[in-house]
């Protein structure tokens, strides 16, 4: 009893090198066979070799030992797992990453992932799909990385966002500024546009760069596109519809609408929805009849200045003069009045 | 109890009423959606149901006050070519002397008092405020209702130029409304805490005697009186119905 104790004991503490590569070695005695393989019910072949360096050059190599994942195999030769599908196999190991990376596990439970696999849907990605299993590297090196793991299942829309303004910067230069698909969906609580309030936050989301000084000042980018959207019609309108109530009404454009999702090209690209060129027929996608006018009455995220908008700035410094004026001539006749009453008592 | 005139027709009375309604409704909805980022305007909007339904109440309301607007200037047409009212809102020579000699005396720079026809040069000012600020927010608001279809035929740009125009005027009607006319209309020593004419349509012969002498020296003693102003007949309406009690007061 007290052996058994002091046993578990040293399982529990962490193993010195020395024990680790002892136990690791205990399974390569047949898992190191690189012919050994199963077949599967359903007629899957699962390889059961494990290559030592591939597993040592993984982020676990200097840390972990087979059955710290494996935690069911507690005796030699092990009992046969009847497993009818590879997928069936990830699946149970599923629940063995929580034990150490308990908070990104639970991160993933508020994941459009783990929706699509609590439908029952067996394709929806686990940990070790983005992750791997016995050759674990860092999720986001090179950088590049992300958005290829991502395409593993997105191929479409990665390909699309390979094209895009972020895209090519993140492909051609490994550009550490553009946003990669993680920087906006996420990584562990992975969300997409039918998230409840993603729509509503997509201003933000864009001004998390967008209204970030210092990072447009490098690439010659306004931040007051956040703040001009935000103050015109369209911007005010997605505020104040953040109250549930709204939310049968009809779409008002926000930043993807006109600038477009994971196609988002420079303003300046012939392809760009909102080159002047493109613009009439972005603004028809809503305003089903506009003309060629039509788009001069959105200002382009620019202030109303009197080269950029003169009669709209016109207009503002009339009644910047005005409506003081009214009101001063206004309350000063009130208080001559009133002086007037309580000094003729 | 002291004699009363009637000042106002059942007509002006209820366009009044109306007028005031759809006003304050205006306000209540219009004024949120400028100010969007005061907590009091989200309350607002929370209390309509949202700012969609805000909008359509202001669409509505604006509608309702073209509206009354436009049937506000066919009545007062038919009204003066019929020869049932008078000129007695348009402006004269007599209203800026009378202003000049009004602010003096406020001013205590002269004892001299002005007297009064049957709208003053306050009143008048008010009025034609309201019919200018009203041909703003009209035609700003029908370019904001229909932009794609005035951008047909306009420049874009005269979209946000209306919307500034639009909500700045209507910010002007409204602390107009709030101060001006309120102090007028409440606060003001002579009638507080509440001008019941327009309501009830009847104003007391002392205060006829006191804002409005001239009117009431032209309904005592005819459109030849040495006050009255030449060729212009009073504004009583001679279809109303008497006061009762001093029905031989108007000038039938």
């Amino acid at each position: 009893m007290l052996v058994a104790f002091i046993l578990a004991l040293t399982v529990q503490a962490a193993p010195d090198a020395a024990t680790r590569i002892d136990q690791i070695d205990t399974c390569l005695t047949c898992h190191g066979d690189e012919t050994l393989e199963v077949t599967l019910e359903n007629g899957d072949t699962q390889s059961l070799f494990i290559s030592h360096e591939v597993f040592a050059r993984s982020v676990h190599g200097d840390k972990l030992s087979c059955v710290d994942c494996h935690t069911d195999m507690v005796e030699i030769p092990h009992e046969t797992r009847a497993f009818s599908s590879r997928r069936e196999i990830s699946l149970a190991y599923y629940e063995q990453c929580k034990r150490c990376h308990f908070q990104n596990y639970a991160k993933t439970l508020d994941s459009v992932h783990d929706t699509a696999l609590a439908r029952g849907d067996t394709t929806a990605p686990l940990c070790v799909d983005c992750h791997g299993a016995h050759d674990v590297a860092p999720p986001n090196q090179p950088r590049t990385r992300i958005s290829q793991t991502c395409a593993s299942c997105h191929a479409g829309v990665s390909a699309v966002f390979a094209r895009s303004v972020h895209g090519r910067a993140l492909v051609d230069t490994g550009s550490a500024d553009v946003p990669t698909c993680t920087d906006c969906h996420r990584s562990h609580d992975v969300a997409g546009p039918h998230a409840g309030n993603w729509i509503d936050r997509t201003p933000e989301l864009c001004a998390s760069c967008h209204a970030d000084t210092p990072l447009m000042e490098k690439y010659g980018l306004s931040t007051l596109v956040h703040q001009t959207y935000l103050t015109d019609f369209h911007g005010v309108t997605a505020r104040l519809r953040r109250s549930d109530r709204d939310r049968d009404q009809p779409v008002i454009a926000r930043c993807t609408d006109c600038h477009g999702v994971h196609d988002i090209m420079k303003v300046d690209d012939p392809e760009s929805p909102v080159i002047r060129a493109n613009l009439v027929k972005t603004c028809q996608r809503c305003h089903a009849d506009a003309t060629e006018n039509f788009p001069a009455a959105w200002l382009s995220h620019y202030e109303p200045t009197w080269e950029r908008a003169p009669l709209v700035a016109a207009v503002t410094l009339a009644y910047k003069f005005l409506i003081p004026f009214m009101m001063g001539g206004l309350i000063l006749q009130i208080l001559l009045h009133v002086w007037r009453v309580v000094v003729n008592r | 109890m002291s004699r009363t005139y009637i000042r106002f027709t059942p007509r002006q009375r209820l366009e009044h009423a109306a007028m005031m309604t759809v006003f304050t409704l205006l306000v209540v909805t219009g004024l949120p959606q400028k100010f969007f980022e005061a907590s009091l305007s989200v309350w607002i909007l929370d209390l309509l149901g949202g700012v969609d339904r805000a909008r359509w109440i202001h669409r509505a309301c604006g509608l309702a006050f073209t509206g009354l607007a436009l049937l506000h200037v066919g009545w007062v047409l038919s009204d003066v070519l019929r020869g049932r009212a008078g000129l007695s809102m348009v402006p004269t020579r007599k209203d800026f002397t009378d202003a000049v000699v009004t602010l003096r005396f406020y001013l205590g720079v002269s004892n001299e008092q002005t007297r009064f026809d049957r709208f003053d040069y306050r009143q008048k000012f008010e009025y034609w405020g309201l019919i200018l600020g009203s041909v703003v927010v009209i035609l700003t608001g029908l370019i904001l209702l229909w932009p794609v279809t005035v951008a047909t035929y306009l420049p874009g740009e005269v979209i946000p130029a209306a919307k500034v125009a639009h909500s700045n005027e209507g910010l002007l009607a409204f602390l107009t409304i709030a101060v001006w006319h309120i102090y007028n209309a409440h606060f003001n020593p002579d009638v507080f805490p509440f001008d019941t004419t327009i309501f009830t349509g009847r104003i007391s012969e002392e205060r006829m005697h006191h804002e409005h002498p001239l009117e009431l020296e032209r309904i005592l003693h005819g459109p030849g009186g040495t006050h009255g102003t030449p060729g212009a007949p009073h504004d009583l309406e001679p279809g109303a119905p008497p006061a009762p009690g001093n029905g031989g007061d108007r000038r039938a």
